[in-house]
């Protein structure tokens, strides 16, 4: 289990993340979604101790992460949402520099190198160094170097940016398929989408603030199951539903064009955040 | 262990860029050489001037050689690839990471020296390179392989590394009793560049080759000045609040 207590990082005046209190249950899947310098990048650089804390503290299983915690630091591995790798390695030896630094035996550092390869169809590009991959690819390999390390808890900061569609949705399968096996992974991302179909639980994060964390079908349930998109002027409004009925009923009462839909995160990340955005515009 | 982790990774580096780095490491300290040495030709303390200069080449050659295989490196892995995030967060406890920085660029000057050393034997000036060379050489690469670490987790740009270089490693290269005798220096920045670690480097090189008896005090000063970096490394690793 995380426990993330009063979390605070301040960057002089700055704050980037403000009193975060949030708790991931083990085998858990968390979406942290937010605008950008909504405190996500800072969350995950806390908890992969690239940046200490202000106040408060991160548990893990009851202990206490810091630098030097490096039993706890073995539980977790990382993809960081900037490529964070030596330009100069081929693939093969990215592998082996992870494997070594996590102390996974040889023997099967070798075997999980070459499965997790396959799997992200980077085998025949093994020899090839980072400098001369493609984003995507990239990308792959540093999901690969994370799931080498067979980690309790995954961190992925907009693990799929840059990714086509298909790789996305490979992607998904996969994180789907390793949160199965009671990976506990928090996600931060852009795409809603992603979070809705992916998360158990997702926060939303707004100037460092936890402002809601709920699973992504209770906060649909809470917002309106059902959407009505309105032309208004030059401008699209959205209004929300508990039942179709409803909506329904005040669709035949317009005189406009309306479309009648599901809900979705979109919706209600736009709903809590996005709305502030615009007026803070 | 983490320590062996590093040097693999300095192996993969010194694997991949062998010509480079033994081309570089021998430029310049050649060019010194042949225009000091062999170009410019006199008498020091009525001995060839070869035979002094040559053991103040070594040690700033084992210098350059360890400083440049840690700083420069660092801090591209630290500010530009972000690669040391990964080793950050990895469970490699934080100190032997740096302790394999250090025995890596230590083995990269000895390299370098090394080099040097196989370059100058033709010239069959009779000078003594033993165990007690190799000590020194490997302490002070050490020391200044430290002091890459430092500067590269310092610095807060690119440009810091060559700029700390032109006005630190550059001026000690030439002042710190390697090409003339720091005692020719005058009153007051004599004393401090005799307790420069490279002062001290090419004063233990130079007796050793000699022949002479050289004085401990030297290993105990660089033994110093590397407790002193070292711990300075330490302190970034674990106590810098954003990396």
């Amino acid at each position: 289990m995380i426990e993330l207590k009063n979390l605070t990082k301040k960057y002089d005046e700055f704050t980037a993340v403000d009193n975060l209190n949030l708790t991931i249950d083990t085998g858990g899947f968390f979406g942290l979604l937010g605008p950008n310098g909504a405190g996500k990048s800072t969350t995950i650089g806390m908890l992969s101790t690239l940046y200490l804390p202000t106040e408060g503290e991160i548990l893990i299983d009851g202990e206490r992460l810091t630098r030097q915690n490096t039993a706890l630091k073995r539980k977790i591995s990382v993809v960081t949402q900037e490529y964070s790798m030596r330009q100069d390695m081929t693939i093969e030896e990215i592998m082996e520099y992870q494997g070594r630094l996590y102390f996974v035996p040889k023997k099967q550092r070798r075997k999980k190198t070459r499965e997790l390869l396959e799997f992200c169809g980077l085998t025949d590009y093994r020899r090839r160094t980072v400098r001369k991959l493609s984003g995507g690819m990239k990308r792959k390999l540093m999901v690969c170097r994370a799931l080498l390390t067979e980690p309790e808890i995954l961190l992925l900061d907009e693990p799929t940016a840059g990714m086509d569609a298909l790789a996305r949705r490979q992607m998904w399968n996969l994180l789907k398929r390793l949160n199965r096996n009671h990976m506990t992974i928090l996600l931060t991302t852009h795409y809603m989408e992603e979070a809705e179909i992916l998360c158990d639980r997702v926060g939303l994060m707004d100037r460092g603030r936890l402002k809601e964390a709920d699973a992504p079908r209770v906060m649909i349930e809470r917002l309106g199951r059902y959407a009505v998109d309105q032309a208004e002027k030059e401008e699209m409004r959205s209004l929300f539903f508990r039942t179709q009925e409803e909506a329904v009923r005040y669709i035949a009462g317009l005189k406009g064009d309306a479309a009648l839909r599901n809900t979705t995160l979109e919706d209600v990340f736009l709903e809590k955040v996005g709305k502030y955005l615009e007026n803070r515009r | 262990m983490g320590i062996v982790t590093v040097l693999w990774e300095k192996w993969v580096e010194f694997r991949r860029d062998f010509y480079k780095i033994t081309l570089a490491a021998m430029i310049a300290p050649l060019m010194y050489i042949l225009v000091f040495g062999m170009g410019i030709q006199t008498i020091s303390h009525g001995q060839p001037y070869l035979n002094f200069l040559i053991p103040g080449v070594v040690a700033l050659t084992t210098m350059n050689g360890s400083f440049n295989a840690i700083a420069q490196n660092l801090n591209v892995q630290r500010l530009y690839e972000k690669a040391f995030d990964q080793v950050m967060i990895s469970p490699t406890p934080l100190w032997q990471f740096i302790a394999g920085q250090i025995i890596g660029g230590s083995l990269r000057g000895i390299y370098a020296g090394c080099i040097i050393i196989l370059l100058v034997m033709p010239i069959g000036l009779h000078l003594c390179f033993n165990g007690w060379s190799f000590l020194i050489m490997f302490l002070n690469g050490a020391v200044f392989s430290t002091l890459g670490v430092v500067v590269s987790f310092y610095a807060r740009s690119h440009t810091d590394v060559p700029r700390f270089s032109n006005y630190v490693i550059m001026p000690m290269a030439y002042l710190c009793n390697t090409f003339f005798s720091s005692d020719s220096i005058p009153h007051g920045l004599r004393e401090v560049i005799r307790y420069l670690p490279l002062s001290q480097t090419s004063s233990m090189i130079r007796s050793i080759a000699n022949e002479e008896p050289f004085s401990y005090t030297g290993i105990g000063i660089l033994a110093v000045y590397l407790a002193v970096l070292t711990a300075l490394a330490f302190c970034f690793l674990y106590k810098k609040k954003n990396l």
